[in-house]
């Protein structure tokens, strides 16, 4: 091998490199300029359809380890230096009282509805109800709903909801959600992490792909955050033909049981309180 | 029954809410007056496909009356003066649902009369169908949103959702539901829902008339000018029923500055297991 035809390798291998450095340019130009179908006014990016995350954040958004029947997980959380939430101390301390106390002080066991971002990333499917006009979410998970409302009007923030009041706008093809007046009495996964009445969240909803809405939440809370911080996760289209979401009631009964009611369980469904009523034969 | 005034308290604390919503300073009779008009000779409005759009916020209305029923138990509404009516069998409101029962299921329900602090919507259980309509006049709205493969019911009681699939596709195996399953198809302008797969546990009202796991419906969805829904639904169940019961009421568009609010029935019903015997509660049962 002579000098020249070293020089020829350098010169094809330098020549591939740039062309697979703008080939991966390109790759993530395309996905920045996915363009989602249309709803039926020609305008609006179409994000109906039935989604759910892949991921387990809704253990611990901020990584755990493997445990019986969950796969471990990396921290979801995209901007700080660690992947942690930047707790101020006294609500790091409280943190770690809940997650010491999360087998019984998860308020998600005690049927409430998931609260925003938790109901995101839950691990059952959500759907998007769209039309020219109108946004909203439904969440299997205890059948809570969001309606996004407009941007042109304020909040209504007068109250604590347990989905808090959501307003919208589009940035381009960008579903972007202005969120607030959730109540403190909310938990954001498994593991204690909280926020306080003065939560304030922006959600950016973006297709990058047919079948793929990432979604990011910037959560701010001056109560109990000593900065801002934001997660992103994946929500992937639900692809089984037919597919819808099922009914989810998850209800203390009088004796304070809770119960998550299954309706693939009919024996499960009339054992309990109305057993009294004796029906004739099953059709 | 004091069940019954718990519930109202939900009730009262809702409608509150729906005032607050449309800008709590505007009196009562304004906000009556804010409904739309009905302009018969307006065309219906339609989706681009051509069917009936059925999108807005509604409300059921007792008949004429309109606006808001913050009641108490004798049917006194507070929200118009002291006036009876809003409630089931209001002034002006739709003719009384005839409920014949089976000799067996008339027993049992005169029993859930007595037992009207079982009634599982007071326990926060989703109402079923058709109570996931027939709400008392005038309290909780319901959002439609509309696309040529679903209609939604986003009610506000309860936050129940009902995601109807206009396909008329088949009901499930294997699923029983508290508002079992529902599968839509369009007649001409009417929307029809066949309704089937229910759990068997759903009362009807606070009276204790109910249904077991045979009961099926069909709804009819009508819009009769721009903003009016005529609701009307027959519930067949051979093992309760000796014949059909049919129901038929309006629902009317809620002035656009009004919005849906959340609507969160928490776990335990406590206060039921605190009145005494005598009032329907269950104060002397020891656990």
């Amino acid at each position: 091998m002579n000098i020249r035809s070293l020089r020829l390798a350098f010169c094809s291998i330098a020549i591939a490199g740039v062309m697979t450095a703008l080939a991966l340019t390109g790759d993530a130009q395309t996905q920045k300029l996915f363009t989602p179908a249309r709803l039926s006014d020609g305008k609006t990016p179409d994000f109906r359809g039935i989604w759910q995350v892949r991921d387990t954040a809704y253990v611990n958004i901020e990584g755990h380890p493997a445990e019986k029947g969950i796969a471990a997980a990396r921290s979801i959380i995209v901007d700080t230096p660690d992947g942690k939430i930047p707790y101020k101390p006294q609500s790091l301390a409280q943190r770690q009282e809940n997650y010491k106390n999360r087998a019984t002080a998860d308020p998600s066991l005690k049927c409430y509805q998931a609260g925003v971002p938790r109901a995101t990333y839950l691990p059952t499917p959500l759907q998007i109800l769209q039309s020219p006009g109108n946004f909203a979410i439904v969440y299997q998970d205890n059948h809570a709903f969001r309606v996004f409302h407009p941007d042109t009007r304020p909040h209504f923030d007068s109250a604590d909801w347990w989905m808090g009041d959501t307003r919208y706008r589009w940035e381009g093809d960008t579903l972007v959600a202005d969120v607030v007046a959730l109540t403190d009495q909310l938990w954001l996964d498994q593991a204690g992490n909280f926020h306080s009445t003065e939560i304030h969240i922006v959600e950016r909803y973006r297709m990058t792909g047919a079948d793929t809405i990432e979604y990011e939440a910037r959560i701010e809370d001056p109560v109990v955050y000593s900065k801002p911080w934001t997660l992103r996760t994946v929500l992937y289209r639900i692809k089984v033909p037919a597919a819808r979401i099922i009914e989810d009631e998850c209800l203390e009964d009088a004796n304070g049981v809770r119960h998550h009611i299954s309706p693939d369980d009919p024996k499960n469904l009339l054992k309990s309180d109305y057993s009294r009523w004796k029906k004739p034969a099953q059709k | 029954m004091k069940a019954v005034s718990t519930s109202h308290c939900f009730v009262l604390a809702t409608a509150l809410c729906v005032l607050l919503s449309a800008g709590g300073s505007r009196p009562l009779a304004a906000q009556a007056t804010q409904a739309p008009s009905n302009a018969p000779s307006a065309p219906l409005p339609r989706l681009p496909g051509g069917r009936p759009d059925f999108q807005g916020l509604w409300l059921k209305s007792a008949g004429g009356f309109q606006g808001l029923f913050i009641g108490s138990l004798d049917g006194t509404n507070l929200a118009a003066g002291g006036a009876r009516g809003g409630g089931r069998g209001g002034r002006g409101g739709p003719p009384p649902t005839r409920y014949e029962y089976t000799p067996e299921a008339e027993a049992e329900r005169m029993d859930r009369l007595r037992r009207g602090y079982e009634d599982p919507e007071a326990r926060c259980h989703l109402p079923g169908v058709p109570r996931a309509l027939d709400q008392p006049g005038g309290l909780y709205p319901i959002q439609i949103i509309q696309d040529e493969k679903y209609v939604s019911l986003l009610h506000e009681a309860m936050h129940d959702v009902r995601i109807i699939p206009t396909d008329n596709s088949r009901h499930p195996k294997n699923y029983w539901a508290w508002d079992g399953d529902s599968r839509g198809r369009w007649e001409g302008d009417t929307f029809v829902v066949d309704v089937s797969n229910f759990n068997g546990r759903t009362w009807l009202d606070m009276a204790g008339n109910f249904v077991d796991e045979n009961e099926h419906v069909v709804e009819r969805f009508t819009l009769t000018d721009a903003d009016t829904i005529l609701y009307e639904a027959t519930i067949t169940d051979p093992t309760v029923f000796v014949k059909p019961v049919e129901m038929r009421f309006t629902l009317k568009r809620v002035p656009a500055e009004q919005q849906i609010l959340e609507y969160s029935c928490l776990e335990g019903e406590r206060s039921l297991q605190h009145y005494t015997e005598e009032d329907g509660g269950k104060k002397l049962r020891t656990k």
